[in-house]
């Protein structure tokens, strides 16, 4: 036991996992995660806990008594375990602890602000990971033991980025409208060379540049992590992009709708001047909804502007790959360009992309695996205290406000218990879907009008329509457990990123990427204005 | 003598902080890459996440659509 005293932290925290994983699996915390919203989790909480837990203990007891050596086993598993279990505990806090109590105190607090912060501040793992990794990074440093794990984490990284690859789809694009995919397209490519071209005119460097033209031509903060190890982007610079990108969609999204109301842009003119103009996607939802909180017409366009922007991250990446083994080389053929400067990663994320598009984990219709399910199903079914509210709420009169489709949707709900067609249409399916998707869109509706107070209904009432909705909205499960995968690779890798985040990488990185970045946004957010009052009139979607 | 003399320090990594020598004809950026990933390089980082979200990938769909 001579190496006993270096491994007592990863001791401590395979005991600890353990210790969690048995609390949890006696149900004790039942109240916590069900307070936490994270009740879902409690089973992935407890197998996690208990094998991560088990191989904690196991590796620190081996790494005790074996003199460290230079076999592949020490290299990659035994020496690395102590750090690759201190980013996993951290990854664990944040997804199962801190993201939803940062949500729960967002929700609290939107009455005094007025906004949802962890929308605004786009709070989630993937931001609260790099916090953290900076955090720890900055007040007590990187613990001894954890320094070989650590090491670990941008292979984690790109396994992430591979996996992003199932979420896309070629089907995707080709069912959007062509006008957007047309307008899109020219500013997403647009702002890619835009950005490009400034940071060739500022002397920044190439890994700065590809890694900003991504962040602010695509979709913010998922394309900076996509590309980032495509383009070799040291953390700062990363961290600088996300910084730059969620900033100025801050601005955008309290700017673009009084300018919006100001310049008389129709619902359909804005939704697509928010999809287009501004980066992040939950800050293109607010956007559209501060500017028209009733029609979910311009939500519903924006978000097909974002998508299509979203949808062109594989040519992106495919380009930027391209322009950095092109940049970095000199008088380089195309073979090695193409073949040997390629990141072979890229070819996974290529190949999954390839795998969705063909349909091998969800039809490729389903945008990121998401489908609506209007069938007759028992699971489709409101409970039965949700059906007797309804019912209630019915004969008391409480849906006197709606319009007449609306009140025949909710009798319809009541009906059939469901979200459906006509049941005498059941064997003409395409009429039976759309009848079952108006009436859908019609319950929708009834729920964004409460929302903004033109109609009163009890809390009950919402909650039955909002659960009768979501029962309709189906996933994919092999989509959702490949996100699933992605999201723990992306949470560990991001870790790692903070913690290469120091005070002194900021300072040598600048302030240039802030300043290339408001100059792409702003020429790309006035462009996109004047072109979408020019040619978007009304009709937009196929 | 004349080794210390060809030597210079930079940045290895060690989470941003650390720092070693090393000859001065070295390829820094290459070093410094390298300190950052238990790999011994970048093609073999990348062949093996790729097969390891392969692996991944095949079980996902065998659990989640071929088996069920």
């Amino acid at each position: 036991m001579t190496h006993i005293k270096e491994q007592t932290p990863t001791l401590i925290m395979g005991a600890m996992l353990l210790v969690y994983g048995l609390i949890a699996q006696s149900g004790a915390l039942l109240p916590v995660v069900k307070y936490l919203h994270t009740h879902k989790t409690l089973d992935l909480q407890v197998t996690m806990c208990l094998i991560v837990g088990c191989i904690a203990l196991v590796g620190a007891l081996v790494n005790s008594v074996r003199k460290p050596g230079h076999s592949n086993l020490d290299t990659f598993i035994l020496q690395p375990l102590g750090g690759i279990v201190l980013i996993l505990v951290m990854a664990m806090l944040i997804r199962w602890y801190a993201e939803p109590l940062m949500k729960i105190i967002s929700q609290s607090l939107q009455p005094v602000l007025g906004f949802k912060i962890y929308k605004v501040l786009n709070l989630n793992y993937v931001v609260l990971g790099i916090l953290a990794g900076v955090l720890l990074t900055n007040t007590w440093g990187i613990p001894k033991f954890a320094a070989p794990g650590v090491k670990c984490a941008r292979f984690v990284l790109k396994m992430g980025v591979i996996m992003l690859g199932a979420r896309y789809s070629f089907a995707e694009l080709a069912k959007l409208g062509v006008y957007s995919v047309f307008l899109v397209g020219f500013f997403v490519l647009g702002t890619v060379f835009l950005v490009l071209w400034l940071g060739n005119l500022f002397k920044q460097p190439r890994s700065m540049t590809g890694v900003l033209s991504a962040g602010m031509g695509v979709c913010g903060v998922s394309a900076t992590v996509a590309v980032a190890p495509v383009v070799k982007a040291k953390s700062a610079e990363m961290a600088y992009t996300i910084g730059t990108i969620l900033s100025f969609g801050i601005v955008c999204m309290f700017i673009f709708p009084t300018i919006g109301k100001l310049a008389g842009m129709s619902p359909v003119q804005f939704g697509a001047w928010a999809g287009t103009g501004i980066l992040n996607s939950a800050q293109v939802a607010a956007a559209a909804l501060a500017f028209n909180a009733v029609d979910i017409e311009t939500l519903k366009v924006a978000e097909i502007f974002n998508i299509t922007r979203v949808l062109f991250l594989p040519i992106i990446v495919l380009v930027l790959a391209t322009w950095f083994g092109k940049e970095s080389g000199h008088k380089l053929s195309f073979k090695t360009v193409v073949i040997d400067k390629f990141p072979v990663f890229i070819i996974g994320f290529l190949l999954l992309f390839f795998m969705s598009s063909i349909g091998m984990f969800s039809p490729p219709s389903h945008y990121k695996g998401k489908y609506i399910d209007v069938s007759y199903n028992d699971r489709t079914q409101v409970t039965q205290e949700e059906w007797e509210t309804l019912n209630k709420a019915m004969a008391a009169g409480e849906f006197s406000g709606l319009t007449p489709k609306q009140l025949e949707a909710v009798t319809d709900l009541i009906k059939q218990r469901q979200i459906a067609g006509n049941f005498e249409d059941r064997n003409n399916k395409k009429e039976f879907d759309h009848v079952g998707r108006a009436r859908m869109a019609q319950l929708e509706g009834v729920l964004a009008a409460a929302k903004a107070k033109q109609i009163e209904l009890s809390a009950d009432v919402k909650s039955a329509i909002k659960h009768a909705v979501k029962q309709v909205h189906k996933k994919s499960k092999t989509v959702v457990t490949l996100t699933d995968f992605m999201i723990w690779f992306f949470a560990f890798g991001l870790i790692w990123l903070g913690m290469h985040i120091t005070k002194k990488s900021i300072t040598q990185a600048g302030g240039w990427p802030i300043v290339m970045g408001v100059i792409a946004g702003i020429t790309k957010a006035t462009l996109s204005f004047f072109v979408v009052l020019w040619l978007i009139k009304d009709v937009v979607l196929n | 003598m004349s080794d210390e003399e060809k030597k210079v320090t930079i940045e290895t990594g060690e989470a941003g902080k650390g720092t070693t020598e090393i000859p001065d004809d070295a390829n820094t950026e290459e070093v410094e890459e390298r300190a950052l990933s238990v790999f011994s390089s970048d093609r073999n980082e990348d062949i093996t996440a790729l097969i390891f979200c392969l692996i991944t990938t095949f079980l996902v769909l065998l659990f989640t659509k071929w088996l069920v």
